[in-house]
């Protein structure tokens, strides 16, 4: 019988933990996520049912180590041949049980990567971090807070902006920064974060590279608040809120890179978005796959099962057709930054761009099927029983996060046609 | 056909109820977000007015004016104040509570407004509008419905089809009329929903088939009635509270037919409401029906043509509550648009032309749905122009308006949504409400496939599909 495991991957990629860590993950989701998933929407709020799913994967699996170096207790992927394609699997495994969970999890690494990934590690700071992640039978979260109240998009349109509208504050007093200002929707707010990594400006509407500034606060540092969590369409697993940073101080080696590396170095964790973003619509298609064929060998259609109808069938190729490209394009850009003595630095201009186009491409994707499939199933196409819609409303947000497919364009537009005025 | 320039006298009984509906406009709950726009909220009010200085959108996306009659006008105007003080205002504090918001918002617009009694006549106590020209009526009042809350819109246009089944000349069936006052003309509402055709399950019990879908329940003649038998049958809405149900079934060969069945009938249960994307007004509830006798006079209608005509009705209703749902993103997209900084400071968003290109696209979509929705009402309602209402043409001209409006409504949702970023996807901004609620129309109403299908054997002669 045809599986999800019967969708193509460039398998000469993959890691050696590839195999493993995928039945270990999907174990967890069909024993700790699958059952319970239904119930997700009504706990938005109060994580009562989200929360012992990610004590598990995190803490007593313990996944939220894996991009720390050995030596401080992690599992070492950021210094590994396997940071793309390791990571790519965990997220769509994750996702094929729920895409905000597969989330909430990815963004534990993302403004970690900073400091855990070579050439850029920040031994000091892995140091004063790994015990939080490393040391702790509960699962800890971090948040990266790039998003303002005036425009996300263009503190991520780092090609053209240059940092220059961010409004969040960092001032060296002494050998502490000082940071002010206000954070909208970072995945794992509203209360969740244990630590952040904040994008700030050391010289508001400055240009210049070396004022870009990504710091690390704990969450329980004084003068940080977090709101409620807000309610949205989907991802009710990943909570989002405002933050507000008021005259926060942490130590001044809290910087991730230093000068001029943060700004480069932060290329590199929107290249990882765009990766996980990728995985993320591929898990939750797998998932749609399994569902749909289930759904069209139980239901009729002029007599017969839907499945076996050429229309249907025509609609049904689509689907798979999509699915395969998705996940052999979302595969061959995990290798890419697996491998950037083949393909070129992680941070660089290229990488970034060709990961928004292959995001982009695939949320678009994502979002056309995942509604046709819902009209395909007619009465039950937005039924929550059936899982579909769920997926459906999750993953609308993979088009809009991470500055929305229009920075998307115009950044890929800009690199391949050499706009000049975009 | 009814003359509608001299108003019966219920109207002066809403002129009455309505004095009372005077507060803020739709865009009340956006503005509190955005503080700095300012609205000319009296000029919200008016659907169809042209409004001096301020371009509103009912004179921006067209409507064929001259098909729309004062009664049409006048109800639409009722209906936007019922939606700013009973919907959009509540909101604000209830969101989509159903017990807070949704059930007295109902109420108030079947009840006092009268909506659920339009169609019978004066003398029972209704609103005297049973002509075909009602399809237009309806047309402008679930556009405000729609604009106000989807959900609600849904709940009417299942009953609207029901009722417009035996209520509305040429069909007007005395008697059942008479049968029903006691449900669709006294203080209880009474929502009617539809029981199609959908896909089968396979089961030896099932009863036959329309154009490839099966009808949900088996019949089986009895007593000059029938007795209808089925297993986790699926209303169009509101399983757990409607009233009634119109249920399809094969009176024969193959015959469609649809009976009533009210929601105490021997041997009828709903299960527990189930969780769906959208439409938060409709409780859903599968069915169950052990053998429930309903006699012969509670058929109300019979044949592929009345079929056809109560589908074509309903797909009428569905379009035009979309076209509300598009009037209030575009309201939405508006405040946005005018508001929004992007790529850097000082930059205004509308200005920017790749934006620009969706949010023209988004308008496109919003004009063509409008005009196509009062183009298919004006069909429905003057047959002495456009043919029976039933008819293959119309069936036909009902399934692309419909799916052309359901279409594009989510094309320019998703593209608002796009544009808006994360606020789109926020539940404080509405519109992904919106976009939930369309899409449950989209797909429950017909099988994307079934209705490809219906087009290609009109249009193309396919003799076999
Ligand atoms: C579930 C979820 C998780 C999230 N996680 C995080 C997170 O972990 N960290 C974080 O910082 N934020 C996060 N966000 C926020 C998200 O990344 C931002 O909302 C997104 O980047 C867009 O920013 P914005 O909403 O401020 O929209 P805006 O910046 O106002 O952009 C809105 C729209 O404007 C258009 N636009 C913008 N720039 C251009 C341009 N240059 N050219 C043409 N059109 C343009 C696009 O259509 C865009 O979608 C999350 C949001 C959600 C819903």
């Amino acid at each position: 019988m045809r599986s999800i495991d019967d969708f193509t991957r460039p398998v000469e990629y993959l890691s050696p933990l590839d195999r493993s860590l995928g039945e270990i993950l999907r174990n967890w989701a069909e024993k700790e996520v699958i059952p319970n998933r239904r119930e997700y929407d009504e706990d938005w709020e109060e994580h009562r049912l989200i929360e012992p799913a990610f004590g598990r994967l995190m803490a007593e699996l313990g996944l939220q180590r894996v991009l720390f170096p050995e030596e401080v207790g992690g599992w070492g992927l950021g210094h590994s041949d396997y940071l793309g394609t390791g990571s790519y699997r965990m997220f769509e495994e994750i996702a094929r049980a729920d895409s905000a969970m597969a989330v909430a999890f990815g963004v534990v690494f993302w403004p970690l990567i900073m400091i855990c990934n070579e050439p850029h590690v920040n031994m000091r700071l892995c140091e004063e971090f790994a015990p939080m992640f490393c040391e702790t039978d509960k699962a800890v979260f971090c948040a990266n807070a790039m998003t303002e109240p005036q425009g996300g998009a263009d503190i991520e349109n780092m090609d053209l902006l240059k940092g220059s509208t961010i409004e969040t504050t960092a001032v060296l007093d002494g050998d502490q920064w000082v940071i002010n200002g206000h954070k909208l929707w970072p995945t794992n707010s509203g209360g969740v974060a244990d630590l952040f990594g904040v994008v700030c400006t050391t010289s508001p509407g400055s240009i210049d590279p070396e004022d870009f500034a990504f710091i690390f606060v704990p969450g329980d540092a004084e003068g940080v608040t977090q709101g409620k969590p807000y309610q949205k369409a989907g991802m009710a697993a990943d909570k989002n809120s405002d933050i507000w940073f008021e005259n926060v101080r942490v130590p001044s080696w809290y910087r991730a890179c230093g000068p001029g590396d943060d700004f480069k170095y932060f290329k590199e964790v929107i290249c990882l978005g765009s990766m996980g973003t990728v995985a993320f619509v591929s898990g939750a298609m797998m998932n749609v796959y399994e569902i749909l064929k289930g759904f069209c060998e139980e239901k009729t259609y002029r007599g017969r099962p839907l499945k076996e109808n050429d229309d249907v069938a025509g609609l049904l190729a689509d689907f798979v057709r999509d699915l395969e490209v998705i996940r052999v394009i979302g595969y061959q850009f995990a290798r890419m930054m697996d491998r950037p003595d083949l393909y070129g630095d992680r941070w660089s201009e290229e990488m970034v761009v060709k990961g928004r186009a292959f995001k982009y491409f695939a949320a678009d994707k994502a979002v056309e099927n995942l509604g046709l499939v819902m009209n395909l199933m007619g009465a039950h196409g937005s039924d929550r029983v059936r899982d579909v819609e769920k997926h459906w409303r999750d993953l609308k947000i993979a088009q809009l996060w991470m500055g929305g497919k229009q920075l998307c364009q115009m950044e890929v537009a800009r690199w391949f046609f050499e706009c000049e005025t975009l | 056909m009814a003359d509608y320039k001299a108003l019966p006298h219920w109207l002066a009984v809403w002129i009455e109820i309505i004095g009372q509906f005077r507060l803020p406009s739709v865009f009340f709950a956006v503005c509190r977000v955005i503080e700095s726009v300012r609205v000319d909220y009296e000029a919200c009010s008016k659907p169809f007015m042209i409004v001096e200085g301020e371009m509103k959108y009912q004179e921006i996306f067209p409507v064929p004016r001259e098909w729309v009659q004062d009664i049409d006008e006048f109800m639409a105007e009722t209906v936007t104040r019922w939606a700013e003080q009973e919907v959009i205002a509540g909101r604000l504090e209830h969101a989509e509570d159903y017990d807070k918001l949704l059930v007295p918002a109902i109420r108030k617009l079947f009840i006092d407004i009268g909506l659920q009694s339009m169609l019978w006549p004066e003398e029972l106590g209704g609103g005297g509008l049973g002509t075909p020209e009602a399809a237009m009526t309806v047309a402008t009042v679930l556009e405000q419905v729609g604009f106000a809350d989807t959900g609600i819109g849904f709940l009417y246009a299942n009953s609207f089809a029901l009722q417009h089944a035996f209520a509305v000349e040429p069909h007007r069936n005395g008697e059942l009329l008479q049968e029903l006052v006691p449900v669709f003309c006294g203080d209880e509402v009474a929502v009617g929903s539809l029981v199609l055709p959908g896909y089968g399950s396979g089961n030896p019990g099932e009863g036959g088939a329309f154009h490839g879908l099966a009808y949900q329940v088996a019949a089986e003649s009895r007593n000059g009635g029938w007795a209808l038998s089925g297993k986790a049958v699926r209303p169009q809405c509101s399983g757990k509270t409607a009233a009634l149900f119109a249920v399809a079934f094969d009176a024969g060969d193959g015959e469609p037919a649809v009976v009533l069945l009210k929601s105490d009938d021997d041997g009828l249960s709903s299960g527990e409401p189930f969780k769906k994307t959208g439409l938060a007004a409709s409780l859903n509830a599968d069915l169950d029906l052990k053998e429930v006798e309903a006699p012969g006079a509670l058929v109300i209608l019979r044949g592929e043509e009345r079929f056809r005509e109560m589908l074509s009705v309903y797909y009428m209703c569905c379009a035009a509550i979309c076209v509300g749902s598009l009037l209030a993103t575009y309201e939405i997209l508006k405040v946005w648009g005018d508001t929004r900084v992007i790529k850097g400071k000082g930059q205004e968003f509308k200005e920017n032309p790749l934006v620009a290109s969706l949010m023209g696209e988004a308008a496109g979509g919003i004009a063509t749905s409008r005009v196509l929705t009062y183009n298919l009402a004006r069909m429905l309602s003057r047959p002495d122009i456009y043919g029976p209402p039933g008819s293959q043409a119309t069936y036909a001209t009902a399934t692309v308006i419909f799916k052309h409006v359901t279409r594009s409504a989510m094309l320019s949702m998703n593209n608002t949504m796009e544009l808006m970023g994360s606020a789109g996807y926020a539940t404080e901004w509405n519109l992904e409400r919106y976009w939930r609620d369309v899409k449950c129309i989209e797909n429950s109403v017909i099988p994307e496939t079934a209705a490809r299908v219906d087009l290609a054997r009109h249009f193309f002669g396919c003799r076999t599909l």
